[in-house]
């Protein structure tokens, strides 16, 4: 009889880094992945286990006062700053192992464009071109076609240090994308810019929206709900709230908000009586009394006719308006 | 190979710029009257007289002497007293206007005195007001131990005759003398190297003036290594100091200089130049504004200085091998005439490429930490103990 024989058994298993398995896992839809990011400078800490997912083509803004840890972010997205911990996924790579293909597929405006002042504008686009590898023979079609979309053809031969800031900004967004980047990242583009060039800015950036994934930072609300897809409210290096702009203004009770100043201040008496009055009407969420002003939040606008009639014309103004990200922006902060 | 995009660029934009150049002119203008200079100290140490590096103290102090005979007055020390001759009465008179310091009164009857071998009585009259008085004092007594002693050995020779013409020495010069060799070998080969030193602050503009203009923040997104942007950086002003040395060679192979091997001279000079930059850009990538930037690099090239200037004199005094780690020793040698062997060449070259390697490494780091770029930037004993692996950075 023949012994059984026992041969070892082995259990084959394929051990995957981190980071393998993070691609075997990754989205295809995704272009940048922040993960857990946490950056201090010192004892301030900028970043505090920041999660992000910014999809291919989409244009997310991030709004946040001062100090939100909104350029920290920026910065660690294009490599310039490193995290203390935390990683950032561009593509499926890492800002830990990738830095020169990351950086190669980023166009970055920071908030000031910081541009060589001895440059003309034409050697600057030049130089960057040259820098990010783009071919010889295409750099002078390249710089020609950028410098006329954003209309600097006729100063191409000017030093920088006689630009204005817009002008400088339009060189800035042009050296941003002189090596058509797949990713943008905008901090601040229309800071301190007048009212025409901040509009042309936008609709530039509105022009390049969906063929190009953008990040941008702002401290204008309208700038964000009119240019963004979604929108990431920041505070203390943490994400307080994100969604589109509809989303985040539908947080705040009510599609409709109406202002009603009264005039007679008697109305203070019987305050009690009018708020009980207009939270019966079916279609309000929400009265709030603040001096002689009630701001009535609205499902509808069905209603608005009777309610203006519980105040028997003692109304001094009547206003209308949707909540705005600015009102999100102030509710999450009161919050 | 990106540093070399950086390099061209910067040395493009430096060399269009009019202020650069206006310095650059200027430089090779300060250089040249430095020749000047240096020519006429050589023709002035080449002459008979020689030249005196003390000060003058001609018209210091001035007497008024009545000396009939001229005894005493012809041995005064004329670059040190005015002598003026007088009667007692008016040399008294110019005593009381001011016009003189004092007044002697050598006998009328010295000379008769001298031949009876009898003291003979000088008389000293001071201005006490005038604090310049005890010069004279001193200065007329050492005339007068000199008259002594020249009278005496008048009379012992006269007690003695013989033949007393000297004989006749004529000297014959050849080569040229040790302080001539260390001021046409050592300054020529100093003034070479000069230039290395001129352009510290381009590029301290060039890396301090990008975190100071905040450009650094858009050249640290480019797809580039930090080491591409320091190397392509301290490459171009390696080429300026290339340029203004050639240039300032030319001048002194024109104005008549004698540059042997001029070809590796020039070598050695450019080869120095490499770690000099290194250590100005050590400077540069950890300096936060201009001001600390200047501060570092005042105490930088004076331990650069040191380095290259104490192997020469350790050469001069007893040439031993380890003098050669300066290029500066191997320039005076080749300006000397030393048969200097090829390998003696490996000696600096060794220690250039070793100082190059550790301060561009150095410098690289530097740049990489966002902390020093960016701040809060981390103190100078830190951040060697982090070097040195002895601390965990944010540890």
């Amino acid at each position: 009889m023949v012994d059984k024989i026992k041969y070892p058994q082995y259990k084959f298993e394929t051990i995957l880094s981190r980071n393998q398995r993070r691609h075997l896992e990754v989205d295809d839809n995704l272009m940048i992945e922040i993960e857990s990011l946490s950056k201090s400078f010192g004892k301030i800490k900028a970043l505090d286990n920041l999660n992000l997912d910014i999809k291919k083509g989409e244009l997310l803004g991030i709004i946040g006062p001062n100090g939100a840890g909104k350029t920290t972010a920026i910065r660690i997205t294009c490599c310039i700053l490193k995290p203390d911990s935390g990683d950032v996924l561009v593509d499926g790579m890492s800002i830990h192992q990738e830095q020169i293909k990351i950086k190669s597929m980023i166009g970055y405006l920071p908030e000031e464009p910081n541009l060589y002042e001895r440059f003309k504008a034409r050697d600057l686009l030049s130089y960057f071109a040259e820098l990010y590898g783009v071919p010889k023979g295409e750099i002078d079609s390249r710089i020609e076609e950028l410098l006329e979309l954003v209309n600097m053809s006729h100063r191409a031969e000017d030093r920088i240090n006689t630009f204005s800031k817009g002008l400088r900004q339009r060189v800035g967004i042009a050296r941003a994308l002189v090596h058509d980047p797949q990713i943008l990242i905008f901090d601040e583009p229309t800071m301190g810019l007048d009212p025409a060039t901040a509009h042309n800015i936008r609709e530039f950036i509105r022009e390049l929206k969906g063929d190009k994934t953008i990040i941008l930072c702002t401290h204008y609300m309208d700038e964000a709900d009119s240019l963004c897809d979604r929108v990431a409210i920041l505070n203390q290096g943490r994400i307080m709230d994100m969604g589109t702009p509809q989303d985040l203004k539908s947080k705040i009770r009510g599609d409709l908000i109406l202002n009603i100043k009264v005039e007679n201040p008697c109305w203070d008496v019987v305050k009690g009586d009018v708020v009980k009055a207009i939270e019966g009407f079916s279609t309000v969420e929400d009265v709030e009394l603040v001096d002689n002003q009630y701001t009535i939040s609205l499902k509808s606008k069905n209603d608005i006719k009777d309610i203006i009639n519980v105040f028997e014309g003692n109304i001094l103004s009547v206003n209308t308006k949707e909540p705005t990200l600015e009102d999100v922006f102030i509710n999450s902060f009161k919050q | 190979m990106k540093f070399t995009t950086i390099t061209k660029w910067e040395l493009k934009e430096t060399l269009k710029s009019r202020k650069f150049l206006t310095i650059f002119i200027l430089q090779i203008s300060v250089l040249f009257l430095m020749l000047f200079v240096f020519n006429a100290f050589i023709t002035n140490i080449e002459s008979q007289e020689g030249i005196s590096i003390t000060p003058s103290l001609s018209g210091f102090a001035s007497l008024s002497v009545d000396d009939e005979g001229r005894l005493f007055s012809k041995y005064i020390n004329p670059e040190l007293i005015t002598v003026t001759h007088a009667s007692f009465d008016d040399s008294m008179k110019n005593l009381n206007s001011g016009k003189t310091m004092a007044v002697v009164l050598v006998p009328a009857d010295s000379l008769d005195k001298i031949r009876n071998i009898d003291t003979i009585e000088v008389k000293l009259y001071l201005d006490q007001a005038d604090p310049k008085r005890s010069v004279v004092r001193d200065e007329v007594n050492n005339t007068a131990k000199i008259l002594a002693i020249t009278l005496s050995n008048s009379w012992i020779d006269s007690l003695t005759p013989q033949n007393s013409t000297p004989a006749v020495v004529t000297e014959e010069n050849t080569g040229e003398s040790l302080p001539m060799q260390i001021v046409t070998k050592v300054m020529l080969a100093i003034l070479l190297f000069l230039p290395l030193f001129l352009f510290g602050n381009m590029i301290i503009d060039s890396v301090v003036g990008e975190k100071e203009r905040k450009t650094g923040e858009i050249l640290m997104a480019m797809p580039i290594n930090s080491s591409d942007i320091i190397i392509g950086k301290s490459m171009a002003v390696v080429g300026v100091i290339a340029l203004q040395v050639a240039i300032w060679m030319g001048i002194l192979l024109i104005t008549g200089f004698e540059i042997p091997n001029p070809l590796l001279v020039y070598l050695l000079v450019i080869i120095t130049a490499v770690p000099v930059i290194g250590v100005t850009v050590i400077i540069a990538a950890y300096s936060k504004n201009y001001k600390e930037a200047g501060i570092g690099l005042t105490f930088g090239y004076v331990a650069i200085v040191g380095i290259l200037m104490i192997p020469p004199l350790i050469y001069i005094t007893n040439k031993s091998l380890i003098s050669n780690i300066s290029p500066l020793t191997m320039v005076i040698r080749l300006f000397s005439g030393d048969v200097i062997p090829a390998w003696h060449f490996l000696i600096p070259l060794g220690f250039v490429i070793m100082v190059s390697a550790i301060t561009y490494w150095i410098s690289i780091k530097l740049f990489q930490r966002d902390d020093v770029v960016f701040g809060p930037r981390p103190g100078l004993i830190r951040l060697i103990l982090e070097f040195g692996g002895l601390k965990r950075r944010g540890g």
